[in-house]
C-alpha cells in the first residue's frame, strides 16, 4: 500500500473540509483545538495503472495548516505523528506533501525515530523530491517552445538553485538539454559556489539580476514576500515554471508574454476516485496532483519500497530517470500550459 | 510539494529542543507533588476499579487480578519517583481530582453498566495515563524516566482486557458508550485544564498532553471498531 501525507492549504479550508467529512469536533474547534488534533486517515483508494497494475493507497492529513508553521514544536508533532500513523497502518511507502517534508528536513526530525512505541523506518518515507524535480524539468522541455523559447538561445534561472530539488534540475539541464546560459539563484552564497563547482559551469546571480534576463525561470523557492517585481521589466515570452509551495506565483507577476505554469504537477491518465486534491485545489482533482505524491504510487507500483528521494542533494540523473520512465509507464503525464482554446474554453 | 528554501521556515531552523527542568528548585517541587500524586491516585484507582469490574464478571477475575496486580506495581514505581526527589505527594489534591471520575465509574459500578465502568476505565484513564506518561518521559529526572518507560512498556504488553470487552460486545454496548463518553471525555478536558499549570512547571505542554490523549483515545475507540466518524462524533464532547 502506498500512503500521501498531506495537508490543508489554510486553517479556513481545513475547516471547510474536515465539516464535509464529517469531522465535527475538529471543524468546529479553533486553532488551538487542531493544534491537538490527532492525524486523520481520511480515505483509502485503488488505483489501476496504464499498464493495468493495481494498488491501494490511502490519504492521511496530518491536520497541519500553514498557519501552525510558526509553532516549531507543533509543526513537528503533527509530521512525526502523521508518519508514525502510517506506518501503524502498514504502508509500504509514503511521501511526505506539503510543507511536510520541508517540516521534516528544516526541522532535522531525523532526530525523532522514536514515537512513543514506534520507531520509524525511514525506508517507508519518500519526500518525492526526484518525481517533481524530472516532472519540472520535463515541464520546462515540453512548454519553452510551445510559447516559442529556443532552450539551445534561452537563459533559464533556477531561484532556489541549492535546495534538492533545484540542484537536481540544474544538474539535468547542465546535462540533458542545450540551454544557452544557466543562472543560479539562491539565498547562501557558499552553497552556490559549491553548486556551480559541481555543475561545472552556470552563473551566479542575484534574483534582481537574474529575472530580467531569464527566459525561463523555474521557482522552487518560497518567493520572498516583500519581493515587487515589474513584470515590464521580464522577457516576452517568459515561461515562468512555479514548483514552490504554495503556487503563488500567479498572483505576482501577469502581463503579456508571461506563462505561468503550476510547476510539479502530474495528471494520470483517467479519473481517480478521490476526493483529496480538492484540498490542494487543483484544477482537475481526480486526475491532478503534486508529482511527489505520484512518486509514492509509481514506487508501490514499481514494488520499490524504499525511501528513494531522502536526505539533500542525493537525487542523481539515473534516480530522475528511473522515476520519470515509471511514470510514463503508469500513465502520469506533465501538467502543460493550456493552449488558447483551451483557456477560452476555461 | 517540497520547498527548502521558504524563508518561513528558515527563520525556524535555529529553534532547538529545550533542556530539562531544574528539578531541584522549590517550585518545580511543589508543582511534582500534586502531578506525582496524580499519577499515583491514577494507578491505585485503576486497580481498584479492575478490582471492582471483576465483582460484575467473576469469570473473567483472575485477568482483572492481573491487570489491577500491574497497576498497584506502577503506583510503587511512581511512589518511589517522588521519594527520590524528596517530594511528598498531596495525595488530598489528586483524590478530588479524580472525584468525578470515580463518582462516576462507583454509579455505574453500582447499576451494574460494565460498559460505563470499562469506557471509564480502560479507554479514559487508561489514554489520560499513558498520554501523560509519554509527554513527561521526555523532561522526567532519569530515575523517573526509567520508571516511566518501563511502566509504558508494561501498558503496551498487557492486553487491554477493557478494549478487547468492548470490541467483542460492540454491537450491544455501543449506545451506552456513546452515552457514557458524552458524561465522562468533558471531565477528561477539565482535568487537563486544572492540571495545566503544574505540568508546565514540569515542562510539559498541554497543547502535547491533549495530543497525546486524543491520540490514544482515537486508537483505543479504533481496535475497538468504531469507524471515524463515530469516533469524531465522541471526540466532540471534549470540545464543546
Amino acid at each position: 500500500m502506498f500512503g500521501l501525507i498531506g495537508h490543508s492549504t489554510s486553517f479556513q479550508d481545513a475547516r471547510r473540509k474536515a465539516m464535509d467529512l464529517g469531522y465535527d469536533h475538529i471543524a468546529e474547534g479553533d486553532l488551538d483545538v487542531w493544534c491537538t488534533a490527532p492525524p486523520q486517515l481520511v480515505e483509502h483508494v485503488e488505483i489501476v495503472s496504464a499498464v493495468g497494475k493495481t494498488i491501494q493507497g490511502a490519504y492521511i492529513d496530518s491536520c497541519f495548516v500553514p498557519e501552525m508553521l510558526s509553532r516549531f514544536k507543533t509543526a513537528r508533532r503533527k509530521v512525526l505523528n502523521a508518519m508514525e500513523l502510517a506506518q501503524k497502518k502498514g504502508i509500504n511507502i509514503t511521501a511526505l506533501g506539503g510543507f511536510t517534508s520541508i517540516i521534516f528536513e528544516n526541522f532535522n526530525l531525523l532526530k525523532h525515530q522514536h514515537i512513543r512505541n514506534t520507531t520509524l523506518q525511514w525506508e517507508r518515507f519518500t519526500t518525492g523530491n526526484t518525481h517533481t524535480a524530472w516532472v519540472i524539468c520535463r515541464q520546462l522541455e515540453i512548454n519553452a517552445p510551445s510559447v516559442g523559447i529556443d532552450l539551445k538561445k534561452a537563459r533559464v534561472a533556477v531561484i532556489g538553485a541549492t535546495g534538492d530539488i533545484g540542484s537536481a534540475v540544474c544538474r539535468w539541464l547542465v546535462d540533458r538539454t542545450n540551454v544557452a546560459e544557466l543562472l543560479l539563484v539562491a539565498r547562501q552564497k557558499q552553497p552556490l559556489l559549491d553548486l556551480q563547482k559541481d555543475l561545472g559551469g552556470g552563473v551566479i546571480n542575484t534574483l534582481e539580476e537574474a529575472l530580467p534576463k531569464a527566459d525561463v525561470v523555474v521557482w522552487v523557492a518560497s518567493m520572498p514576500k516583500t519581493l515587487e517585481i515589474d513584470s515590464t521589466n521580464l522577457q516576452s515570452p517568459c515561461l515562468m515554471i512555479d514548483g514552490g509551495y504554495p503556487k503563488n506565483l500567479d498572483a505576482k507577476f501577469s502581463g503579456k508574454g508571461v506563462h505561468i505554469l503550476k510547476g510539479g504537477i502530474v495528471e494520470f491518465f483517467t479519473d481517480i476516485g478521490w476526493s483529496m486534491m480538492e484540498l490542494a485545489e487543483m484544477d482537475r482533482p481526480q486526475r491532478e496532483m503534486f508529482a511527489c505524491f505520484a512518486e509514492a504510487m509509481l514506487l508501490e507500483f514499481e514494488n520499490c519500497h524504499t525511501n528513494f528521494s531522502w536526505g539533500r542533494n542525493n537525487i542523481t540523473l539515473e534516480k530522475m530517470d528511473y522515476i520519470g520512465n515509471a511514470s510514463v509507464k503508469h500513465g502520469f503525464s506533465t501538467l502543460n500550459l493550456k493552449t488558447q482554446f483551451q483557456a477560452a474554453v476555461a | 510539494m517540497p520547498i527548502l528554501e521558504s524563508p518561513e521556515v528558515a527563520e525556524l531552523e535555529t529553534c532547538s529542543t529545550s533542556e530539562l527542568p531544574d528539578f531541584t528548585t522549590e517550585s518545580y517541587k511543589d508543582a511534582y507533588s500534586r502531578i506525582n500524586a496524580i499519577v499515583i491516585e491514577g494507578e491505585q484507582e485503576a486497580h481498584d476499579n479492575y478490582i471492582a469490574i471483576g465483582t460484575l464478571i467473576p469469570d473473567q477475575l483472575e485477568e482483572l487480578q492481573k491487570l489491577a496486580r500491574m497497576e498497584l506495581k506502577h503506583m510503587k514505581g511512581f511512589t518511589a519517583c517522588g521519594r527520590n526527589l524528596g517530594v511528598k505527594a498531596d495525595m488530598p489534591f489528586a483524590k478530588e481530582f479524580f472525584g468525578g471520575l470515580h463518582g462516576n465509574f462507583q454509579k455505574a459500578l453500582s447499576e451494574g453498566k460494565l460498559t460505563t465502568c470499562f469506557l471509564i476505565q480502560a479507554i479514559l484513564i487508561e489514554a489520560f495515563a499513558i498520554s501523560a506518561y509519554h509527554v513527561y518521559i521526555r523532561v522526567a529526572d532519569p530515575f523517573a524516566r526509567k520508571i516511566t518507560e518501563g511502566v509504558v512498556q508494561d501498558e503496551y504488553l498487557h492486553l487491554n482486557y477493557g478494549q478487547e470487552w468492548l470490541k467483542a460486545n460492540l454491537d450491544t454496548c455501543k449506545d451506552e458508550l456513546m452515552k457514557a463518553n458524552k458524561e465522562n471525555l468533558p471531565l477528561i478536558r477539565s482535568m487537563l485544564d486544572q492540571v495545566a499549570k503544574d505540568a508546565e512547571s514540569l515542562q510539559m505542554d498541554k497543547e502535547e498532553l491533549m495530543e497525546e490523549f486524543m491520540i490514544a483515545y482515537q486508537d483505543s475507540l479504533t481496535e475497538i471498531g468504531l469507524d471515524n466518524r463515530e469516533i469524531a462524533r465522541m471526540a466532540l464532547a471534549a470540545v464543546i
